[in-house]
């Protein structure tokens, strides 16, 4: 039970001090790579603006109307499959492929939000994944346009040319650092705008109660469509974006369940419907995953002191945790998830409110 | 005059189950109306029926001269007609003043004008007090004046309250019957109001409906209601009559 006086709403909107704080964040972020040169760095870095992306594109429909999709990848795949088609056999610039790509996408949304949204809860979940699925094994078998298993590899991505000025040519990270980093600000200035707006509301009170809402005069069916179209546009554009970036697609890396499943827990960890929610997520997972594939945990470990390198235990810990990261990727999630229901940004809010009362 | 609704030998069917067979009565504009009948009389049936929830498995409902037959409750809605919940339905993590906000939006795309109708709505239902409080947190009370604010926010010429009295305590039963005529005494909204308490249903009705094992069993005003015999028969059984 809440208390019955917890009060939601701050009268003021965000404090002079946030504000220079946020602008001096992105303005780190902008000026990062003139200082970082190291690509691993780099890599991190659009590995998290991609999760991002895909954690603030799903909390629209997951977060904010509260249809728990487990099924977008069948968007994910969509912008990534059409973008790598368009530039591999028609030679059209990714630019335009991932236009493309949102088409397709929102198409898809269409089609999938008139199939699964006469569902409701377990039943809609269900739903999405089996959707998502029926793309993954089409895009196995119509061999012609995907190329089936082998998957499809960009031999060349075109350089971007404003006139006859060369911009880039897209032969180191840092171009696509900066893409990255734009369309994220760009999926959280939507989200900003969706949540204060009539949509937000209306995507809330179907969060909250389908019946309530559509006897409040709110067409379930139009704002559901919207909620779902909203998130397939940004969750394609990360697929474009991830296409383009590693340069080669096969149905498992795009289209597979456990990508679904990554969009959700980027937002499950940092926090369900709320703006900065899947940023704090993806900030947490990233870091996490990549740590424990490259044994950086292990390293850290015999660094400390806590266990030597050559002693049976740091043998065992060098030779199996980072084949073990899966496992133990797993078990921190249901950590998280047990001990901070409402995500990390939620447990840090609690904590910040226990602070403030003593 | 056209009645502002209308519903014509209305049945609904689940399964072999009757809930409403052949209902049949008329609304005037500005009066209340009450519906009353023992526990399973089928009285959320019909409300169901009027706002959209279910189609009518046989018969008509017309508001406003209109047929509704099949149209989604946000269709109703945005006609005129809304109803509140027997078992609230408040959205528990939005706030007092986002709840009502949501039904203001109803009949405006901006936040601002929704903001002053739901400040307005909650002054009426004295709630306003509580704008920034979660919803969730509110008793029972107050979750049922909520409902009405919110009703009221969408700016509806027909109102529907089901059980608006259910689970409160006299002070705040008094609070919602004054609710009830101050909102007939503006004169805007035609009000049909579900309720058990018999004393508030006979003080604020101009017109009561008995329904029984989904059937029409009488019409009337109040003090025809108390006397007629087959009304006290469903209520009380043979013995009383």
């Amino acid at each position: 039970m809440k208390p019955a006086i917890s009060i939601i709403r701050s009268s003021a909107g965000a404090s002079p001090v946030a504000i220079a704080l946020g602008l001096a964040v992105l303005a780190g972020l902008f000026l990062f790579p003139q200082f970082v040169q190291s690509p691993y760095a780099l890599h991190i870095m659009i590995l998290i603006f991609l999760s991002v992306i895909m954690g603030e594109a799903w909390n629209v429909i997951g977060g904010y109307t509260g249809q728990y999709s487990v099924g977008h990848a069948a968007y994910f795949g969509a912008g990534a499959y059409t973008t790598m088609i368009l530039l591999q056999y028609k030679q059209i610039s990714p630019w335009y492929g991932a236009l493309a790509g949102i088409a397709v996408s929102l198409v898809v949304s269409l089609i999938i939000g008139s199939i699964c949204f006469r569902l409701r809860g377990p039943y809609f979940v269900l739903a999405s994944i089996a959707v998502a699925e029926i793309m993954r094994l089409s895009a196995m078998n119509l061999k012609d346009l995907t190329n089936g298993a082998e998957g499809i590899l960009i031999t060349e991505i075109p350089h971007l040319k404003f006139g006859d000025t060369l911009i880039t040519d897209f032969l180191t990270k840092v171009p696509f650092y900066y893409i990255g980093l734009v369309i994220a600000i760009v999926t959280i200035l939507v989200t900003w705008l969706m949540q204060n707006s009539k949509l937000g509301y209306y995507f809330q009170a179907i969060r909250e109660d389908q019946d309530a809402a559509h006897s409040l005069g709110i067409s379930l069916s139009l704002f559901k469509s919207s909620a779902l179209a909203i998130s397939a546009v940004f969750t394609s554009l990360a697929g474009s974006f991830y296409a383009i970036y590693i340069g080669f697609i096969d149905p498992p890396t795009v289209l597979a369940l456990d990508i679904s499943v990554q969009i959700v827990l980027i937002c499950i960890i940092g926090g369900i419907g709320t703006i900065w929610g899947p940023v704090v997520g993806a900030l947490v997972l990233v870091p996490l995953s990549e740590a424990l594939r490259s044994n950086m945990i292990a390293q850290g470990i015999f660094k400390i002191g806590l266990a030597s390198e050559e002693s049976g235990v740091g043998i065992f810990l060098k030779e199996h945790l980072s084949h073990a990261h899966a496992l133990i990727y797993g078990i921190l999630v249901v950590v998280v998830i047990l001990f901070m229901p409402d995500g990390v940004l939620g447990w840090a809010k609690k904590l910040a409110a226990k602070k403030g009362k003593e | 005059m056209t009645p502002i609704l209308e519903i014509k030998q209305v049945s609904k069917f689940f399964g072999g189950l009757a809930a409403n067979s052949d209902v049949s009565f008329h609304m005037d504009e500005g009066m209340i109306m009450g519906l009353i009948g023992p526990n399973g009389a089928g009285k959320t049936t019909l409300f169901n029926c009027i706002t959209g929830y279910y189609p009518p498995s046989k018969g008509d409902v017309l508001f406003k001269g209109q047929k509704l037959n099949g149209l989604q409750p946000d269709r109703v809605c945005k006609l005129g007609m809304v109803r509140t919940w027997q078992k609230v339905r408040p959205l528990t993590k939005l706030s007092v003043l986002d709840n009502v906000m949501v039904g203001a939006l109803c009949r405006t795309n901006s936040l601002k004008v929704a903001r002053e109708i739901a400040h307005e709505q909650l002054k009426v239902v004295r709630l306003d007090h509580k704008a920034d409080f979660i919803a969730g947190g509110l008793p029972i009370g107050e979750r049922k004046k909520l409902e009405v604010a919110r009703a009221l926010a969408t700016k509806p010429e027909l109102l529907l309250l089901d059980e608006v009295m259910g689970g409160l305590n006299p002070a705040e039963s008094d609070e919602i019957i004054q609710l009830i005529l101050d909102i007939k005494k503006a004169g805007a909204i035609t009000q049909m109001v579900i309720e058990h308490d018999m004393k508030a249903i006979m003080r604020i009705s101009d017109r009561i409906v008995v329904l029984n094992s989904g059937e029409k069993l009488a019409e009337g005003s109040p003090a025809e209601i108390v006397s007629n015999p087959e009304v006290v028969r469903a209520y009380l059984g043979d013995f009383h009559a």
